[in-house]
């Protein structure tokens, strides 16, 4: 062999062998998989793999899990460098500002193309996966809020049953506040918050999303009592200064009357409370059976040189066979209807409390907020949710924080306009 | 100065004259160092300097904002609010140097088993940031903190306080974490500044009728000043970078409470994807350190890390 051929292939040897393991990923017929956060279902996801590899030949396929908040700074990363995987699993409203800018595909075509496939979901939980009319992602597990309830602390304080509306939530809250005792918590991560205000008939934007529209009377009212409720220990004010474990571990001591939280809480809050059964846990659906969804989605990035490939294996992983595996294994609405009814079916008979949890995330699906489509969701989120933590710990008049929190959203949409 | 015996080839030799020689022999050894500070230090300020002055997303192509994002700054409240939460954290430093310097003069002093002390108050120091905040957010836990529980067994509280919960306590319990951690590290420069202190001096005072404070601020203290210099310059590096604190003890809350610079451009970056603006922070935080640099080094004499050469 003569120098100049050995050393062609030793450098192209090299060349491949040095090339990232997602970039030999992306080439023809290989697929790279990004999720978020689900590292405990491999084996499940291997069995998945195994049969999209059965049924299309030749296929390779590349899964990377990233931890909580690694997967955006690390999906940013790879769009950067110019080599986002095939299909990711996006979480929340964070999807919004790649669909508008276009580094999503859209999977309306597909969509048309293969009815039976839209068919599979419950059509709200789709419909949340929609910007300017385009889908651009499949559901892949979906939770909402509910409120969870201590039929305890509701005995001891005379109560019957969840309350009705808003004011009643308050009542409720002050009458079972003693000592350290409170009476409501909850998540506020998200917008998780908003089914609060939504029931008060509060919009946070205008119908064209140009102005800011929560500047009213009844916020100010809505939020004046949710400060007084929050210094009378009627509301716990961890809802105003937790994240996630610091709610869900305060309501899993029995020391808080409701919580409002995703089903995502339930098996944390079961784990951490070895007083949760189905005489002392309720399950029910806010007064005006508002909810706030935080779901994971399937999305194919614009980058893919496979998406048809993606697309397909998409609709593999999220197909009924796939959708229930996915629901036993990890106690999860998948937004798959098939899937979902017969998981639920299952689980009344073996643990008719987390049944009870999961059957409100498949109730009233119409009446989902907090999730508007915005490419700025997050720095709305930032502008808006400070005032409101503001009033509701009385650090602020609930007049004045709302005129500020107005004054920063309008600067915010003014620029985004 | 001892002539640095080249080691280059012969040829090489013969053609440069000695002094080209020796200055392409001390590049050479520069070099890396350089190469590394410039690709880590000085492109990327550039580069944040540049795009400080652009609209930019990872999906969109690059176009001039001017002075948009400065614009910003000045009317976005939680830049405030992050740059006052960092002068508290810079301002905290000296009170971890003050006490690593009393527990310097301690372990300094004539004690038994005063290496073990050392050790024990250094230990501090090594362990990782993440696990340094993990062990304080437990210590300072509503429900199952030991301060707490401390607090509640002395009758000092009525209720747990949520340190990390509250507006009024959480940047305080983030920076006695920091100071914490710190501590031993601190303790150990002042140490070996006490150190060089010549007891001859001390001595003489001594005889001269000087009393103990009198040694301390006429004689340790102006003789310590490097060392100082040295923890302070550290301490405030430590305090303004301490992201991974931060990070896990309180992600910047609740609300903004804890929020600091480096975490609020780690959020304007990778939470809402406005690299843009996070470069133009980026920016305010470079010009930060440097006037703060520079005040200390003025403030100590002005001629902090210059190297004698006689």
């Amino acid at each position: 062999m003569k120098r100049r051929s050995v050393v062609k292939a030793a450098l192209t040897g090299a060349t491949v062998l040095a090339a990232p393991a997602y970039l030999r990923a992306q080439s023809s017929k290989k697929l790279s998989i990004l999720t978020w956060n689900i590292a405990d279902q491999q084996e499940l996801f291997k069995q998945e793999f195994a049969d999209f590899k059965a049924a299309n030949p030749g296929v390779e396929i590349e899964w990377l899990d990233k931890k909580g908040p690694d997967l955006p700074a690390f999906y940013q990363t790879q769009i950067v460098a110019g080599t986002p995987p095939d299909i990711v699993d996006l979480q929340g409203a964070i999807w919004v500002d790649y669909a508008a800018n276009g580094g999503l595909v859209d999977l309306t075509p597909y969509l048309q193309k293969e009815p039976d496939v839209a068919k599979r979901f419950n059509a709200d939980y789709l419909k949340g996966w929609a910007y300017q009319g385009k889908t651009y992602l499949l559901p892949f597990y979906v939770a909402k809020t509910l409120l969870y309830y201590n039929k305890t602390m509701f005995q001891e304080a005379g109560l019957a049953g969840p309350p009705q509306s808003f004011d009643e939530l308050l009542g409720f809250s002050e009458k079972m506040a003693k000592a350290e005792k409170t009476g409501f918590l909850t998540l506020n991560f998200d917008w998780l918050y908003w089914p609060l205000f939504k029931m008060n008939g509060i919009e946070l934007l205008s119908p064209d999303g140009k102005k800011a529209a929560f500047n009213t009377p009844q916020t100010a009212d809505a939020l004046t009592k949710l400060a007084k409720a929050t210094a009378s220990g009627g509301v716990n004010k961890i809802s105003w200064t937790g994240r996630w474990v610091e709610p869900n571990g305060a309501f899993a001591a029995g020391t808080v009357g409701m919580l409002h939280a995703h089903s995502s809480s339930y098996f944390f809050v079961k784990g951490q409370g070895p007083w949760i059964n189905g005489q002392t846990l309720g399950a029910a659906q806010l007064p005006g059976f508002w909810s706030t969804p935080t779901n994971h989605g399937f999305a194919i990035s614009k980058g893919s040189k496979n998406p048809d490939l993606a697309w397909k294996f998409i609709t593999h992983v999220t197909s009924d066979k796939w959708a229930s595996a996915f629901f036993k294994n990890r106690s999860v609405l998948t937004a798959n209807l098939a899937a979902d009814n017969a998981g639920l079916a299952e689980m009344e008979k073996t643990d008719p409390l987390a049944a009870a949890v999961l059957r409100t995330q498949i109730e009233h699906t119409d009446k989902l907020t907090g999730n508007w489509p915005l490419p700025y969701d997050a720095e709305l989120k930032d502008a808006f949710w400070p005032e409101i933590q503001n009033a509701a710990l009385g650090r602020k008049e609930p007049q004045k924080a709302l005129a500020d929190a107005e004054r920063t959203v309008n600067r915010l949409l003014s620029r985004k306009a | 100065m001892t002539a640095i015996e080249s080691p280059m080839p012969r040829s090489v030799g013969r053609i440069l004259r000695p002094r080209t020689r020796q200055t392409l022999l001390l590049w050479c050894f520069l070099a890396p160092s350089l190469v590394i500070f410039l690709l880590y230090r000085v492109i990327p300020v550039i580069w944040n300097l540049v795009l400080s002055f652009q609209y930019w997303s990872p999906l969109k192509a690059a176009e001039f904002a001017g002075w948009d994002h400065y614009e910003d700054l000045w009317f976005d409240d939680v830049f405030w609010q992050a740059l006052w939460n960092t002068l508290i954290v810079i301002a905290s430093a000296p009170i971890g140097i003050a006490l690593a310097l009393g527990l310097a003069l301690l372990v300094n002093a004539d004690i038994r088993g005063r290496n073990v002390y050392r050790t024990i108050i250094f230990l501090s120091y090594p362990l990782m940031t993440v696990a340094v905040a993990i062990i304080w957010r437990w210590m300072f836990d509503e429900r199952v903190g030991l301060i707490n529980y401390a607090a509640r067994t002395f009758d000092l509280v009525d209720k747990p306080i949520p340190f990390l919960n509250s507006f009024t306590w959480a940047l305080p319990s983030v920076i006695v974490a920091n100071i914490w951690q710190m501590l031993g590290f601190y303790m150990i420069i002042l140490l070996a500044g006490l150190q060089n202190v010549p007891r001859e001096l001390h001595e003489a005072a001594a005889i001269d009728g000087a009393g103990a404070l009198h040694r301390f601020t006429r004689i340790t203290l102006p003789l310590i000043r490097p060392s100082l210099f040295l923890a302070f310059v550290i301490g405030m590096l430590n305090a303004i970078t301490s992201f991974d604190l931060v990070y896990v003890m309180t992600g910047g809350g609740p609300g903004r409470a804890t929020e600091i610079l480096v975490t609020y451009i780690y959020k304007l970056g990778f939470v809402q994807t406005k690299f843009d603006s996070a470069a133009a922070v980026t920016i305010v935080f470079f010009v930060l350190l440097i006037s703060i640099a520079w005040a200390a080094n003025r403030f100590t004499g002005g001629n902090a890390g210059a190297v004698e050469t006689e």
